[in-house]
């Protein structure tokens, strides 16, 4: 597992070079075409359930699978709401985080029971759950048919205010939502839970032993990413405008699962890194259509053995040696 | 009519529990899930199709084909990629094996088109077994899956492979000390463990007569169901929990609803983990 340092004395070029990042990235629709925009909002559709995947499975160590189960609760939440009451987008977001963060809480009572394979089983079962329950329950969802003409993002207080629309639009809110989320996860994962949480991952017993109620942190884990995965829906179903019992596809699980284990898993930089990277790299390939899936699982499987922390570590080894720091050696990963 | 949907059942469940036993001695072994397994299921099948459609061969004559072929290709894959499996972390092992998934999966939509193709071989002739109608090749199914449980318990307790099968499932390391070639033991169990999923195709492809690249994703993830259930690493709860989960699907599609099908193994699958989280048969710890 790769470990995460929060050295304190590191905190503040940390955070410089992500408020570098945060202008680079808000200057991009300057220089960039509405296709490279598109590419990445779609990154970031991604980037939000992998920042839920990457606190439970980085952080907790579990690694759950039904990231976009909640992600298609979100979705649907937002849509559903929208739909028939016109709430402006902010409510519509904030019930798409809340949903399935509650619908988390009894799930998690068989999940957090097992351990491993079988936790990875029981959270595929959830998406199988879900997708039924919205192929199913006609009179909500609509079924297969699914639902289309999802109203745009609407920003405003209350009624009236400015509707989201075009690709630029549509990149920046998405910018919003990714700083604030990642935001969430820095401010998580150094907090005192989530130092425990780390603990738990590396040793969970040894963590039990010092007094913790190891079962509360695992249970604020897979809540807090279940509410990620909803935000992560909510963006994405206003963007696309419909949804349908698709959204649960194994396919979207994959594409987090790569986003996260491709970019590196356990650091802020690595699901950032590997949504732009390997969402980037799928758009590529699509000019070759029948092509694209194939290369993309032979540079999964290849990644695994030249990348086993991810992208993110070659990389940062780079910059490492191209920036001759003071920081350089003392602390060391 | 429920003697009928029972007879379904069992069927189905053994086409289940066939697939499933393969990845059971795979994560077993090689502690990792092979989340590309229902690929060689779709593989076996692809196989036997080419076989029959290109070569011209009798479906008789397609299986052992479809058998080698799979082989093969599971040895130039165990080679590259699963033998080096055995020493990285379970995460890893998910991401290869998904990548090799998706490899095997658009490599046939590649190869053959993305539509369906339509299998035509097997004995669909009835047969009159206890006051009931039944196509020979279900029968079939029912046979060749009781004589591979038996063969594979006999493999694993009896034979001085399944020894080392088993010896490589508790510590690797011990294995290494004793001069015991663990490399060749994965590859050999990963290559019986996705011959037997490629069986499992070729068996069932009469039955379901439409084949497709993307066909083995609905199988690993039922097989996941299949062998949380049977407790990981026992071939007889495999079997019990392949037969299970395809009674419980026929008799919910019969009276609850078709569309509620696909969602039984899962619901199933929760609820026995409520209530023995180890599964069915297993004595061990949990994994």
């Amino acid at each position: 597992m790769p470990r995460f340092t929060v050295a304190g004395q590191h905190f503040a070029g940390q955070l410089a070079s992500g408020a570098l990042i945060i202008a680079c990235l808000a200057l991009f629709p300057l220089v960039a075409s509405s296709y490279q925009l598109s590419t990445l909002i779609i990154s970031m559709v991604f980037l939000l359930p992998a920042l839920g995947l990457n606190l439970i499975l980085g952080y907790a160590g579990m690694l759950s699978l039904a990231q976009m189960g909640f992600f298609g609760v979100g979705g649907y939440t937002s849509a559903l709401l929208a739909m028939h009451f016109g709430t402006p987008f902010w409510l519509n977001f904030s019930a798409a985080c809340l949903v399935p963060a509650l619908l988390a809480i009894p799930l998690a009572i068989p999940a957090l029971r097992l351990r491993h394979t079988s936790f990875v089983m029981c959270t595929i079962a959830f998406v199988f759950i879900l997708e039924s329950v919205s192929k199913n329950w006609v009179g909500l969802t609509r079924g297969d048919m699914g639902l289309s003409s999802v109203p745009r993002p609407r920003i405003g207080l209350w009624s009236g205010g400015f509707i989201v629309h075009t690709t630029v639009q549509y990149y920046y809110l998405g910018l919003l939502l990714c700083v604030l989320a990642v935001a969430a996860l820095v401010t998580i994962v150094r907090s005192p839970a989530g130092r425990y949480m780390i603990a738990i991952r590396e040793d969970e017993v040894l963590a039990a032993s010092i007094g913790g109620r190891t079962w509360h942190y695992r249970l604020a884990a897979f809540v807090l990413s279940a509410a990620f995965a909803g935000a992560g829906g909510s963006y994405y179903v206003h963007y696309v405008t419909v949804i349908s019992p698709s959204v649960f596809d194994p396919t979207y699980t994959n594409t987090v699962l790569v986003v996260v284990l491709g970019g590196g898993v356990g650091t802020i930089m690595g699901p950032i890194l590997g949504g732009v990277v390997f969402i980037a790299l799928s758009e590529v390939l699509r000019i070759a259509p029948e092509l694209r899936m194939v290369v993309y699982g032979l540079i999964l499987t290849t990644s695994v053995f030249l990348f086993p922390k991810g992208i993110v570590e070659p990389l940062t080894a780079v910059l490492r040696g191209a920036i001759p720091s003071r920081a350089r050696g003392s602390h060391g990963r | 009519m429920l003697q009928n949907l029972l007879t379904d059942g069992l069927v189905i469940g053994s086409v289940y529990a066939l697939v499933s036993v393969g990845m059971t001695v795979i994560l077993g072994v090689l502690g990792q899930i092979n989340f590309a397994h229902g690929e060689y299921y779709m593989a076996g099948a692809f196989a036997a199709w080419w076989a029959i459609d290109r070569l011209g061969l009798s479906y008789i004559e397609s299986i052992p084909l479809a058998i080698l072929i799979v082989a093969v290709l599971s040895l130039v894959i165990g080679y590259v990629v699963m033998q080096r499996l055995v020493d990285v972390s379970f995460d890893a092992g998910i991401i290869a094996t998904l990548g090799i998934s998706l490899l095997l999966q658009n490599g046939a939509t590649l190869l053959f088109g993305g539509t369906y193709q339509v299998f035509d071989g097997g004995w669909l002739a009835p047969m009159r077994v206890l006051g009931e109608d039944i196509a020979q090749q279900r029968i079939l199914i029912v046979l060749v899956t009781l004589a591979v449980f038996g063969a594979l318990e006999w493999l694993v307790r009896k034979s001085s492979f399944g020894k080392q099968m088993r010896a490589v499932a508790q510590n690797v390391e011990c294995c290494h000390v004793l001069g015991l070639d663990v490399r060749r033991v994965v590859l050999i169990t990963f290559i019986l463990g996705t011959t037997l999923a490629a069986l499992s195709g070729v068996m069932t492809a009469p039955i379901t007569m439409n084949i497709y690249g993307a066909m083995g994703e609905a199988i690993t993830l039922k097989s996941f169901a299949v062998i949380v259930m049977g407790g990981m690493g026992s071939i007889g709860g495999t079997l019990l929990a392949g037969w299970v989960l395809g009674i419980m699907e026929s008799l919910v599609a019969a009276y609850v609803g078709l569309q509620f099908r696909d969602a039984v193994a899962f619901t199933l699958l929760v609820l026995v983990l409520m209530w023995r989280p180890s599964g069915f048969f297993n004595t061990k710890a949990r994994y």
